[in-house]
């Protein structure tokens, strides 16, 4: 098993001279190629924050965080750009493509950032189209897709650069529960068949029973670190 | 796929992209207008120079400019005249006697700069015949007449038919006085050189200063401007003993007032393109400003500071560029209207223009030469314009930005 992500003693502190916040505090974390991961807890209790850091948007005030070998604490600015771009797939909550390119164009933008040559950007496009099953959508704006079909095409672009993992900070929370079970079931479909490592944060119970590895944070710590057992016989994660 | 989002994204806010693009417009619309007039003055006040008062090209005895003595006329005689008169570049030659002279009447006294002239080639060289406003002129077949400005007439209280007497020097210094019936009041639109300047016949200055035949100026309006220094050349060779003037050199006032105003000009256009930097500046800030949360997930997706510069920079361009024509096409459209017309500046301006020796009809003209110019300054003004909100954005934290 390969480690993709392997953050120690990750600490961040928000207004450390007024009323200090500790929106992570302490966390250890490990995770392999492949793994399937909810990041659950109370509002508040962190999430986004963890994942802010975790992703090379935030720098923490504490600890290293381990990416494919670098540790991403150490890099500048214009540095943790190229490597997000190069390592890291994002979906976020909501507004997540950008308006005045279509859906195809919002993917293939991630790819041209990153030098793709054309052939391959149209061959990898039309495959991640298929994943996603909106082929029929490719050449439409965003404003005239679901909420649950931008978020499908979030992921078709996170998934666009070839990413060590995928991020996604409560993808689901603006869906109906249909179109979250469709998201739900294309990312479980892209872990199980092309072995995409997944970690998200919901505090959506339905999918919460998706994931097939659990941590739950409370006041920034990890208070629950849980490896379902699932249908498949993989089991995944260790005590962080 | 950059070139795409920045043309996408000017079409948002179509309001606020045309109010930049509209920006731009009058922008370079106020700069071609600045120069458009500009160059229209110039080119009627040089025009003026050359047609109506120094003519082309000038001939004296290198000592007469100094004190106006009247013993240093020319040497040469009608032949120069002719001779000057017969080249292929020339339109016109005329010879004048000069003085400096009191004139005197029962209202007052001024001084004067008498010129004796010879009526037919002179009206061919400086139109004097155009200039007159009442009166017959000067009479070849009579004495002593005498041609004043309207400026001078006012204030000496001169009507055609009233007389004057004027008073100078001759050759041998002794004071010479003689009565002067005016026949004629002329106005041009330079109202300095109007009330200094006296015309009388050439013969009838001659007599009174005692020179015989002699001259002390030829005057010579050529076909095409252009020809200026090919004939200053070859008159100066020709008559090695004589100097040979262009209007620049004998109205260096002239070049002074050019260069005056191509400062004021630069002045003006500066201060438009300031106008204008700051309404790029702070429409691509409101912009951004709407984007804060976009542009943050572009950083955050691994979009780098130099490609958001690029988009903003782009987009500046792009809005740039639409407003260009527009601005072009306003500047010419009223270029060619107002050229035709003209601009009547003594119904604002009042007698402003005329008495610094400008005609108070403007012609102006589209400065196709400054073109390039202008559009090179107001695009530079937008790329300025632009860093300052592409660097903003490039500043924007994505995290913070995502939080929005
Ligand atoms: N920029 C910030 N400044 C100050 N406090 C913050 C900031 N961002 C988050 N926090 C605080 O940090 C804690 C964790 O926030 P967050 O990571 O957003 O939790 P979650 O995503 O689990 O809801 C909260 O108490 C929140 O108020
Ligand atoms: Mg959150």
């Amino acid at each position: 098993m390969q480690t993709v992500i392997d953050a120690h003693n990750v600490s961040k502190v928000y207004n450390p001279k007024t009323i200090p916040v500790y929106a992570v505090n302490n966390v250890h974390l490990h995770l392999q190629r492949g793994e399937f991961t909810a990041l659950v807890g109370p509002s508040g209790s962190g999430k986004t924050t963890l994942l802010n850091l975790i992703g090379g948007l935030d720098k923490p005030d504490n600890g290293s965080i381990i990416i494919n070998g670098v540790d991403i604490t150490g890099l500048s600015a214009n540095e943790l750009i190229d490597f997000r771009l190069r390592n890291i797939g994002f979906v976020f909550q909501s507004f997540n493509l950008i308006p005045v390119l279509t859906a195809k164009e919002n993917v293939e933008f991630i790819m041209q950032l990153q030098k793709t040559r054309r052939q391959e950007r149209e061959n990898r496009i039309k495959s991640l189209f298929r994943q996603i099953e909106l082929e029929d959508k490719i050449n439409v704006r965003p404003s005239q897709l679901s909420g649950g079909q931008q978020q499908r095409v979030a992921v078709a672009r996170a998934l666009a650069s070839r990413p060590q993992f995928v991020l996604a900070d409560e993808p689901t929370a603006n869906l109906d529960s249909k179109s979250a079970a469709n998201l739900l079931d294309i990312m479980t479909k892209l872990n199980k068949e092309e072995n995409i490592t997944f970690l998200f944060s919901t505090h959506d119970q339905r999918v919460i029973e998706r994931a097939r590895r659990v941590i739950t944070l409370v006041d920034g710590q990890i208070a629950n670190d849980t490896a379902r057992v699932s249908t498949l016989h993989e089991v995944a994660g260790q005590a962080g | 796929m950059i070139l795409q989002m920045a043309w996408r994204n000017i079409w948002r806010n179509k309001m606020r992209s045309l109010v930049i693009a509209l920006s731009v417009a009058i922008g370079l619309f106020a700069g071609l207008a600045v120069l458009a007039l500009h160059k229209g003055m110039l080119k009627s006040r040089v025009r003026t120079v050359i047609d109506a008062e120094v003519s082309h090209i000038q001939l004296h005895h290198p000592l007469f400019k100094k004190d106006y003595e009247p013993q240093f006329t020319l040497t040469g005689n009608e032949q120069w005249l002719n001779d000057i008169r017969s080249s292929a570049l020339v339109k016109a030659v005329t010879a004048r006697s000069v003085t400096q002279a009191m004139l005197a009447t029962t209202a007052g006294s001024a001084g004067v700069q008498v010129n004796g002239i010879i009526p037919g080639t002179e009206n061919e060289v400086s139109r004097l015949d155009k200039k007159m406003k009442e009166g017959t002129g000067l009479n070849p077949q009579k004495k002593n007449e005498i041609v004043v400005s309207r400026k001078l007439a006012d204030k000496m209280k001169l009507k055609t038919g009233s007389k004057l007497v004027l008073t100078f020097t001759d050759t041998a210094a002794n004071i010479v006085s003689a009565a002067f019936r005016v026949t004629g009041i002329y106005q041009t639109e330079n109202t300095p050189l109007d009330e200094r300047n006296v015309y009388v016949k050439i013969n009838d200055l001659d007599e009174l200063l005692g020179i015989g035949n002699a001259f002390h100026e030829i005057a010579v309006l050529l076909k095409n401007d252009d020809d200026l220094l090919t004939v200053q050349k070859e008159l100066q060779q020709k008559y090695p003993g004589v100097l040979v003037e262009s209007w620049k050199e004998i109205s260096p006032e002239t070049e002074l007032m050019v260069n005056t105003m191509d400062y004021y000009m630069y002045i003006i256009i500066g201060i438009i393109m300031l106008a204008l930097a700051f309404g790029i500046i702070n429409t691509m800030l409101m912009a951004i400003l709407e984007r804060t949360r976009e542009i943050g997930m572009m950083v955050a997706l691994g979009m780098n500071r130099v490609k958001l510069f690029l988009l903003v920079f782009l987009e500046t361009i792009f809005l740039t560029m639409i407003g260009t024509p527009f601005g072009l096409l306003t500047t010419w459209l009223a270029t060619e209207y107002f050229y035709k017309r003209g601009i009547d500046t003594s119904s604002f301006a009042g007698k402003t223009m005329s008495s610094f020796g400008f005609s108070s009809m403007i012609y102006p003209e589209f400065p196709a030469e400054e073109l390039v110019t202008v559009m090179l300054i107001v695009i530079l003004t937008a790329v300025f314009s632009c860093i300052f909100p592409a660097i903003k954005s490039g500043r924007l934290q994505p995290v913070e930005a995502l939080r929005k």
